[in-house]
């Protein structure tokens, strides 16, 4: 018999994940981007690449930890921009409020055995001497870190046998098993993988299961960053605001938060900004609060050189959730997307997932939260976490 | 003339000369090193005209200030960047909020006050529009009329024409961002933002110089041949130096005769052969207009050592350079020499016009109509950036762009001088080809992006601009690929880098808030 064959559309962190899983459990894998080389096209080049344990909901919390722990072992730990740099994230609080729901946080992380701790007042700047001295405390996360995902996607796939790469080939239609490229070449394989970010079902042949065509939606959430020049690297942790994941999921309208990444390269990526929609031209007008916002949590990084400024789209979900699993109804046509701003961290995971279910294979995760199939067939407008 | 000031480099105080540009002062205090690369390689200025930002230091407490682009005075304080203070900032003033933008209004801005960039401003405001002209250089002129002192006979009616039809100048600022109807403009020295409201815009931004890597390219003390030209005009005095001009075009001709008048032992190396250049000698018959000044650039250069098809493939030195390998067709020669100048012909400076969105031809010039309108409505472009064509192109381009800005139609006349110049800037550019070995003088462990310090053998499994720089951080630092990518072209990587915001680095923002209204 034929080896077992894979179609992965989207060489973005996830398909390229999914990619490296696949072919580890010998698969052979065709993986088909519009884009010149891998994680160059969509949101993997734009992300910010905070490798991030996120408490907001028991399910997502398991996927990062997961996919925390997965990075960890696929990549050297402090070895500048092509491995897993270590550097914690510290929640910040601005108020007595903020800090109390960050110690309610660490509470939850604790019993799920994530390690953390609060700081306060002179405890904070020890840690950070470059933070408003006005800032209340801060949550902690030691084992979190950052990966330059380019760069770290184009490794793992040279890390990967068998795979077939083609890079300049759009895919114009996908149906149960079968994939058309734009010049009208069909292919069929055992398995189709759709890693193709925002655009995730946009080419799903909707004739064959309209119903989940209707319930199914990805929404695009455009996000501002910017970078700063070398010689600025003025912080260790990657610094968030507590209320950053404000407006990550669900119907949003403008949401901006402070969230500041050290790079290994000495310089600081700062964000970030969600407003509904695909990635556009950078609008000075959000690109400033942005930096104003830093400025308020970081005093002085106005002031710094900015080398560039750029935007980036997340895929959102009406329910908050990655879809990671077959397309309802379908046998051999399977999602893994919708991450929103947690993609990076969550990709070696979410493949670890699909790769064991295209396989058979016992799951190391609950497949149920992320199952595609779980959305209520029900009005199409959505509902917001 | 010349006032003598002091200011302070990594706290020693040295002499200077007040108007000199910062670079060409650091320069004639044997300071050719300004900045450290991320590798530790020692680096100096390149350009000296604000692209390549290899000249960038902390200047009076601001970061990556672009020193060639800086005029001296009494007291300023130099640190360079050759070890960064990574200790915790200052407060930006206006707190988290910012203050308030200082804002222009204005019928018509135009970028860059060169030849065209003068000329459209001129012809727009003599028929009433309001206008503003900004330039991020020390002084009006561009190119080929930077002055110190008195202005160039040429330029001086343009300058003076511009004052009295109540041009608003700012001087000094770069255009980093914004879209139709809106520019964003940072001083070049502090940061400091302003932003401006207008109808239309001209776009004359010119040129910058084509740099292709060799062995030895990055030392300080090899520059561009323009360059060269720029920190004569700035103040740097090489009377008495050993200088090579190498490269190609005819700016090498302009370079070498301003560097022998300036008192230096000139040797001029040009790549392309004697039979290529005699494609010209039916345009330059046809245009009588160019004979004279011919006459008197072949005379000026009467005596300095020439080589023709000849190009320099290694520079040796270190810190400094000290001498130069020049392939000739008689063989090798190595030369000690105390400069380099050099520089691969022109390429159209097209960053602010793609920012604001203007479609570019498959040559890689602005795509313009007789009008000089671009593909955007209202934006118009003139000059260098509209296809290297020299001075005469971009003054006639600069006039019908600003008639057209303001509403009214040029003369036909006109018009059909700048289809003559088009012509004229191709039959120089098709006398200058450049030979294929020149995109593979690099060894794989040479350096191909300054900025980061990526080599040629970084790049050699990839095929895509794109892969170059996200992956491989090329085009990453602050010139944002200005040097880089017409290298690394040579070096058959395909497609283009995208354009964003910051078009051109500037400080970070300091916002003069007494002067905001
Ligand atoms: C501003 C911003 C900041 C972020 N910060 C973080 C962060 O700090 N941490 C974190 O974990 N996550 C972050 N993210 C999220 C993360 O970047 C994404 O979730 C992740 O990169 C998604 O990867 P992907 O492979 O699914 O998608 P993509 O990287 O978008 O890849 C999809 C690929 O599919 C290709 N494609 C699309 N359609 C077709 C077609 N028809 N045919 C062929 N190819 C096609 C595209 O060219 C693209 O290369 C951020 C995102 C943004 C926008
Ligand atoms: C280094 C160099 C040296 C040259 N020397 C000669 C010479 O000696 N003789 C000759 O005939 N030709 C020379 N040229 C060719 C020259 O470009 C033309 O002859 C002529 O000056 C073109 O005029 P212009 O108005 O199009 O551009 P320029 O004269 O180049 O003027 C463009 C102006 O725009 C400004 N500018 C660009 N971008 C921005 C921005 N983002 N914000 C603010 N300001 C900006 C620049 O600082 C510059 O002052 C030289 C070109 C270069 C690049
Ligand atoms: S030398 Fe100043 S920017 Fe190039």
């Amino acid at each position: 018999m034929d080896r077992h064959h894979v179609i992965i559309i989207g060489a973005g962190i996830v398909g390229v994940s999914c990619a490296h899983q696949l072919s580890q459990r010998g698969s052979r894998v065709t993986l088909i981007e519009a884009g010149p080389g891998p994680g160059v096209q969509g949101a993997t080049a734009a992300g910010m690449g905070h490798i991030v344990v996120n408490d907001g909901d028991p399910d997502l919390l398991k996927l990062c930890l997961r996919g925390r722990e997965m990075w960890r072992q696929l990549l050297e730990e402090n070895v500048g921009d092509r491995g897993y740099w270590n550097t914690g994230t510290l929640w910040l609080a601005e108020d007595e409020e903020q800090l109390q729901s960050l110690e309610r946080a660490r509470d939850r992380l604790h019993s799920a055995g994530v390690e953390s701790h609060t700081v306060q007042g002179a405890g904070l700047f020890d840690l950070e001497p470059a933070l408003n001295r006005n800032l209340t405390g801060g949550l902690r996360i030691p084992h979190d870190g950052v990966v330059y995902a380019p760069k770290v996607t184009a490794r793992l796939l040279s890390q990967a046998t068998e795979v077939e790469s083609r890079f300049g080939t759009r895919v114009t239609r996908v149906g149960d098993g079968v994939v058309t490229l734009e010049d009208g070449t069909e292919m069929k394989a055992d398995a189709v993988v759709i890693a193709s970010g925002v655009s995730l079902l946009e080419n799903l042949d909707g004739e064959q299961d309209s119903r989940w065509k209707k319930i199914l939606k990805i929404l695009p959430r455009e996000g501002h960053l910017a970078i700063t020049a070398r010689g600025t690297g003025i912080l260790r942790h990657h610094v968030v605001e507590a209320g950053y994941q404000k407006g990550a999921h669900g119907v949003v309208e403008e949401a901006i938060a402070c969230a500041i990444l050290p790079r290994p390269t000495d310089q600081l990526c700062l964000g970030s900004s969600r407003r509904p929609g695909r990635a556009g031209a950078v609008d000075p007008g959000v690109m400033k609060k942005v930096i104003d916002r830093c400025e308020r949590f970081v005093p002085g990084v106005r002031r710094l050189p900015i080398l560039r400024t750029w935007t980036g789209a997340r895929a959102a979900t009406v329910d908050g959730k990655p879809l990671i699993g077959p397309v309802p109804g379908w046998n051999r046509t399977w999602l893994a997307g919708g991450f929103e701003g947690l993609g990076i961290t969550q990709a070696p995971a979410a493949a670890e997932l699909l790769a064991q279910r295209i396989h058979a294979e016992t799951c190391t995760l609950d497949a149920g939260p992320w199952d595609p199939g779980r959305m209520p067939v029900l009005s199409a407008g959505g509902r917001s976490d | 003339m010349t006032k003598a000031v002091r200011i302070t480099v990594d706290g020693a105080s040295l002499l200077a000369q007040e108007g000199q540009s910062l670079t060409a002062a650091l320069m004639m205090a044997g300071v050719s090193a300004i900045r450290r690369s991320p590798s530790g390689e020692a680096r100096g200025a390149l350009c000296a005209m604000g692209s390549c930002h290899e000249c960038r230091a902390t200047v009076d407490g601001v970061r990556g200030v672009r020193t060639c682009l800086v005029p001296v005075k009494e007291g300023l304080r130099v640190e360079r960047e050759m070890k960064l203070s990574r200790l915790p900032l200052e407060p930006s003033p206006g707190g988290d909020e910012g203050g308030a933008l200082q804002v222009i209004e204005t019928g018509l801005a135009v970028i860059g006050a060169g030849p065209a960039g003068l000329a459209a401003a001129c012809a727009a405001a003599e028929l009433g529009m309001k206008v503003v002209i900004i330039d991020e250089s020390m002084g009006p002129g561009g190119r080929i009329w930077s002055h110190r002192h008195d202005p160039p006979l040429a330029a001086r009616s343009w300058l003076e024409r511009a004052r009295e039809a109540g041009v608003l100048k700012l001087q000094g600022y770069s255009v980093f961002s914004g879209r139709a109807g809106i520019l964003d403009v940072a001083r070049v020295t502090d940061g400091k933002r302003v932003r401006i409201h207008c109808q239309s815009m001209v776009v004359a931004t010119g040129a910058m110089e084509r740099f292709l890597p060799f062995p030895g390219w990055t030392l300080p003390g090899v520059v561009g041949a323009g360059a060269l030209q720029s920190l004569i005009k700035g103040g740097l005095n090489i009377d008495g130096r050993r200088v090579l001009v190498a490269g190609t075009g005819p700016l090498l001709l302009a370079v070498a005769r301003l560097a022998k008048e300036s008192g230096a032992e000139v040797i001029l190396a040009e790549q392309s052969s004697l039979a290529d250049r005699s494609s010209l000698a039916i345009p330059l018959l046809l245009s009588p207009s160019r004979w004279k000044p011919a006459r008197q650039l072949l005379k000026a250069l009467g005596g300095i050592e020439r080589y023709s098809s000849s190009w320099v493939t290694e520079a040796r030195g270190g810190p400094g350079l000290k001498e130069v390998v020049l392939r000739t067709p008689a063989g090798d020669r190595v030369m000690e020499v105390e400069g380099l100048a050099i520089g691969y012909g022109l390429i159209p400076e097209t960053r602010v016009a793609v920012g604001l969105g203007c479609d570019l031809e498959p040559t890689g010039a602005v795509r313009v109509d007789s009008l000089q309108q671009s593909s955007i409505a209202g934006i118009y472009c003139a000059g260098e950036p509209t296809g290297i064509a020299g001075c005469e192109a971009a003054i006639d381009e600069g006039l019908v762009a600003g008639i057209a800005a303001a509403g009214k139609t040029p003369k036909a006349g006109l018009l059909a001088r700048v289809r003559r110049h088009r012509f004229w800037g191709q039959a120089l550019e098709d006398a200058h080809p450049l030979r294929e070995d020149l995109g593979k003088l690099a060894c794989d462990s040479e350096i191909l992006c300054r900025c980061e310090d990526v080599t040629v053998g970084d790049v050699s499994e990839i095929s895509s601009i794109r892969e170059a720089r996200l992956i491989h951080r090329v085009g990453m630092g602050p010139c944002q690929g200005r040097i880089c990518e017409s290298a690394a072209l040579c070096q058959s990587l395909s497609g283009s880098d995208t354009i964003r915001p910051p078009w051109t680095v500037v400080p970070g923002e300091n916002q003069d808030i007494s002067s905001a209204q």
